[in-house]
């Protein structure tokens, strides 16, 4: 399983919502955050990643302000609001009930039927 | 919460856009530049490593435009540029769009000024204390349910309910004249009316002011929650029979004729030679439960004094007194007041069982103005008619505009469709077009309304004569009827933006690039939604011009009419007496005026009656051939029909100009006698004695019974008059038709009740008016007195004032729908012209005559107005039968309105198409062809 896999539709923002969830995190932060997580199994396009966060604060899940990077430079720090935090927690629940799913599905065998 | 944070972000984005875009560049060249550093810090050389970076990136712009719309700024973007677009386009055809506005802004402005008007009427709740709470108790009788209690019954039923928390009662008003005030004496002349060829009748008016009084129960102030503006208001105390006689002044009497002078409160005012103390003053425009604020308010006990009613009358169950108010207590619902005073009426019953007002009782809210009264209703209804047809009128205009618009638009829109535009944001752009016209109309209207409102009701108002107190109708428009405009704009803009975008967005693409689908093939189906507009607007437009040149020729003909009396040599004087006043008094008053009068140079004649013709003051008494058994109904009533009466002294009909057919007139040794004569118009012997001479016949008149119209005044009854004398027919009742019934009974001094001059001159009456008042003025310098020539009080006749406005009002709206209908069949002609460019131009090539192609032009809206035409005189035929009762015999299928009319019409829209349609002859074929 070394190979990179793509991120399946409509998950970036749940793993968005994660990695700032831990911690005010600038965009390119928040990249690194889901690909250590991930120990580098992940592929994001890093261009979708900006359009996904805009989305995330206009919707107010998370929130955004100016701060200072480790290297002293001007950087924009999202951090998850109280909303974002709902949300992350009934995404979480239905991922896994969804995996849950799945993965019974999966596992049937031909005596369960 | 995410609601909020959106419209704060897409405030952000509108305020703040350029910093918006500078914190996403700076923000994305962050990421960048922090990858290249990671890759740099990994051994890639610096310029390299930032070139990976963008790669791996992906596109920059790319990006930022999805960001842009993650944040909603694009929405907010092509909003904007629609916006701007839209505006760029309205501007480049300014034409199109101050026609569409200013023909919506009319249609708008005009619903809102009858809007606003009914809001004040029947929808606004009256500026009293929880008038929510505040009910009218009114009696009711077999099919009537709306009637006035005796004061008796009013008494015990505010001692004996437990649902309302009190009962107030107002009792009517009179006028009432007072020597103290020196009022002054100006009227106000209205401009507008004025300027429309109508006026209100202004008399000369010599002596002391008469006033308008109301009379309201002792607690009536304290249940409305009225707060004086000075003084105080009436307490239950000062409504008790010899209490010391109060009186409230209006605060707007106050302030006009007193200066809002403090120190009136606590003086003395004498009314009708009665002295009462001013205790206080209501606040200006103060109405209580009233429509008109009257000049002062006196207690219901000082009636019989001012000789409003006598104290029997106010004692009997059987005389009405006045319309009773409630205010329900906390936590009682109208039912509940209803059922208790039901039971009540039902306690009452046994006491007084024969009278007929404790049959029931009806409790209704008076939370409004006023529920608008049946008779005014088809008033109500056909104004709003009115201006619904104008709307309608507007709309169809701007929708055929539009519909012409999107025609000739085809071609932009197959090309931006092509381009690849979105079918929504094409949508999305044209309508935004159109609900800017709408919105530039509301804009329009609004202080078009405002104006018209002004005009309608505070010069209307300012013309009314001041005793007859001051409308105080609220109606300046408030933020509902703002909001009201603003819906029917954006309706109106939606609507018929939408047919046309949706019509034009039906587009296929490559017809409408070769622009050739236009040109034959698609006619069809776009012109007949055009004609159905057309048809609409030229209907519409007739019904009320059929309508307005009915009520104006009949009003015209009303002045004109033949009333079968001189009315214009001859000036109607009529005495106001007061109460105080002795009959001896009253007939030393009159024969020295008769005998002053008589001695002016000019002056032909003078007479007396006891009311003149076309004035008011009508009496009916049941009338009946002395020899024959009267009628009577299964249910014993009197079935006698009523016939109109004056009292006259003998030169009566010689000073009036009507004609003696047979016998003769009274003598005056009969008129002081009160002989048991009378003289009758023809119809009354055509009605009793057809064919007969009926000189020497016998007459029943009145019944032993009779009631008083006025204090003093008494019915006449006579078992057997002698008929001594036929006089030719008059209309003195109502002008819109001959007197069907009509006796004249000889005036003695004993009958001074009401006494009214008839002055004969020479010359015109007019001029005799200042000499005239001189003279009231030296016999007696407090005698109140109204001047005026005969004929002038033919404009004061209801059915006339009804006709006349009816007539102003909807030629006005009319003219102004004729105006907008030339534009709608202007602009259609017009666009056609542009549209078939081609077409004409291959025609004339083919060798086409400038005439054929005129009439190619032409009769396409031809058609549509012919068809408009005939509905048009159908739904008018329909309403002229109506009205035909105002029409002061005018044939309501009057050709003159009917065919002059409809002509006028075709004319002048056949002209709105000739204009454009000119241009059509004038295209030159190879101009033509070469469009393409």
């Amino acid at each position: 399983m070394d190979k990179q896999m793509e991120l399946l539709q409509g998950t970036l923002d749940m793993l968005i919502l994660k990695a700032v969830s831990l911690g005010p995190l600038h965009g390119y932060g928040i990249l690194l955050r889901i690909q250590q997580i991930s120990k580098d199994r992940l592929e994001i396009q890093q261009g979708s990643l900006y359009p996904a966060l805009y989305r995330l604060e206009h919707q107010g899940w998370i929130a955004s302000e100016w701060g200072e990077s480790e290297n002293k430079r001007k950087a924009k720090y999202y951090r998850l609001t109280a909303a974002g935090r709902r949300k992350l927690q009934t995404e979480a629940e239905k991922w896994n009930r969804m995996a849950d799913l799945i993965e019974g599905i999966l596992g049937t065998t031909a005596e369960e039927v | 919460m995410t609601m909020w944070s959106r419209l704060r972000s897409w405030l952000r984005v509108l305020l703040q856009r350029s910093r918006v875009e500078k914190e996403m560049d700076a923000e994305l060249r962050f990421h960048i530049e922090a990858f290249a550093e990671d890759l740099v810090r990994s051994g890639v050389p610096r310029k390299e490593a930032l070139r990976r970076a963008r790669i791996e990136f992906g596109g920059i712009e790319r990006a930022k435009e999805e960001c842009r719309e993650a944040r909603g700024i694009s929405f907010v973007d092509g909003l904007l540029q629609d916006l701007r677009f839209g505006l760029r386009m309205l501007h480049k055809s300014p034409g199109f769009t101050a026609t569409a506005v200013l023909a919506l802004a009319l249609g708008i402005g005009a619903n809102t000024t009858v809007f606003t008007v009914f809001d004040a009427v029947a929808l606004r709740p009256r500026a009293v204390k929880d008038p929510d709470r505040l009910v009218g108790v009114y009696r009711t009788a077999e099919g009537k349910d709306r009637r006035a209690f005796s004061y008796p019954d009013y008494i015990y039923y505010r001692d004996h309910t437990t649902t309302l928390s009190d009962l107030a009662m107002w009792s009517g008003g009179t006028n009432v004249t007072t020597p103290d005030l020196s009022v002054a004496n100006k009227e106000n002349v209205p401009r507008v009316p004025g300027a429309l060829g109508f006026q209100l009748p202004q008399f000369l008016k010599v002596g002391v002011q008469r006033l308008t009084c109301v009379f309201v129960s002792g607690n009536y102030f304290q249940l409305l929650g009225a707060r004086p503006a000075a003084g105080r208001l009436f307490l239950p105390e000062d409504d008790q029979s010899g209490a010391p006689p109060v009186v409230v002044l209006s605060g707007n009497f106050w302030q006009s004729q007193l200066h809002s002078n403090p120190g009136v409160v606590g003086s003395v005012i004498h009314l009708d030679r009665v002295a009462f103390t001013i205790v206080g003053v209501t606040p200006v425009d103060y109405l209580g439960t009233l429509s008109r604020v009257p000049v002062l308010w006196a207690p219901i006990a000082a009636r019989p004094p001012l000789g409003d009613a006598t104290r029997e009358s106010l004692e009997n169950r059987n005389v009405p007194a006045g319309i009773v108010y409630g205010h329900l207590k906390a936590g009682i619902a109208l039912p509940d007041a209803q059922e208790e005073l039901k039971v009540l009426a039902e306690q009452l019953r046994p006491g007084y069982p024969d009278i007929e007002r404790n049959n029931g009782v009806r409790v209704i809210s008076e939370r409004t103005f006023g529920s608008i009264d049946s008779e005014l209703w088809p008033a109500v209804a056909a104004t709003m008619g009115a201006v619904t047809l104008l709307l309608l009128i507007a709309c169809a205009n701007v929708a055929s505009l539009l519909l012409a618009r999107a025609a000739t638009r085809r071609r932009e829109i197959g090309v931006r469709l092509s381009l690849g535009a979105g079918r929504r944001r094409l949508l999305q752009q044209l309508l935004i077009e159109s609900t800017l016209i709408a919105l530039l109309a509301g804009a329009v209207g609004l202080p078009f309304a405002w104006w018209t409102l002004h005009l309608l009701v505070v010069e209307i108002a300012s013309g009314v004569p001041s005793y007859w107190g001051a409308i105080a109708l609220q109606v300046t428009p408030d933020i509902r009827i703002f909001g009201y405009t603003l819906l029917i704009s954006l309706l109106t803009g939606v609507a018929f933006g939408l047919t046309p975008a949706l019509q034009a967005l039906r587009v296929d693409v490559n017809s409408a690039l070769k622009d050739s689908g236009s040109m034959l093939g698609q006619r069809l189906s776009k012109s007949r939604l055009h004609d159905l507009l057309i048809v609409v607007q030229v209907a519409a437009c007739l019904v009320l011009l059929i309508n307005s040149t009915l009520l104006l020729r009949g009003s015209q003909r009303a002045l004109r009419i033949d009333t079968g009396f001189d009315s214009k040599q001859v000036v109607h004087l009529k005495m106001l007496p007061m109460v105080g006043d002795s009959q001896a008094r009253l007939s030393d008053l009159n024969r020295q005026l008769i005998e002053e009068i008589g001695s002016l140079p000019g002056v032909t004649a003078v007479t007396q009656a006891s009311r003149a013709p076309i004035s008011g003051g009508n009496r009916f008494a049941p009338v009946w051939p002395a020899t024959e058994e009267p009628p009577v109904s299964d249910a014993g009533e009197d079935k006698r029909p009523a016939a109109g009466y004056s009292y006259v002294l003998p030169n009566y009909f010689e000073t009036l100009g009507i004609a003696i057919v047979r016998g003769r007139s009274f003598t005056v040794q009969e008129a002081e006698a009160e002989a048991p004569v009378v003289i009758i118009s023809e119809a009354t012997a055509r009605r009793f004695w057809p064919g007969q001479d009926p000189i020497g016949k016998r007459l029943v008149i009145g019944s032993v019974k009779g009631p008083a119209p006025n204090p003093g005044e008494t019915a006449p009854f006579s078992p057997s008059s002698e008929v001594i004398g036929v006089v030719r027919d008059v209309r003195s009742l109502f002008l819109n038709r001959v007197d069907q019934l009509y006796l004249y009974l000889p005036l003695s001094q004993a009958r001074q009740w009401a006494s009214t001059l008839l002055v004969r001159t020479s010359e015109r009456a007019s001029s005799l008016l200042l000499t005239l008042g001189s003279v009231v003025r030296r016999v007696d310098p407090n005698l109140p007195v109204v001047l005026a020539p005969l004929d002038w009080m033919v404009s004061a006749d209801p059915y006339f004032v009804i006709s006349r406005i009816g007539g102003i009002l909807s030629s006005i709206v009319g003219t102004l729908g004729l105006f907008l209908a030339c534009l709608g069949v202007y602009g259609m002609v017009g666009y056609s012209v542009v549209e078939r460019t081609h077409e004409i131009g291959i025609r004339t090539a083919l060798g086409a005559q400038r005439q054929q192609v005129l009439r190619l032009v032409l009769r396409e809206s031809a058609q549509p107005m012919l068809f408009g035409t005939v509905i048009g005189i159908a739904v008018s035929a329909a309403i002229a039968r109506l009205i035909s009762a105002i029409l002061f015999g005018l044939n309501p299928m009057d050709a003159i309105s009917f065919a002059g009319v409809s002509l006028l019409l075709i004319a002048v829209a056949l002209f709105a198409g000739w204009l454009p349609a000119r241009r059509a002859m004038r295209v030159d074929p190879m101009v033509a062809l070469r469009y393409e």
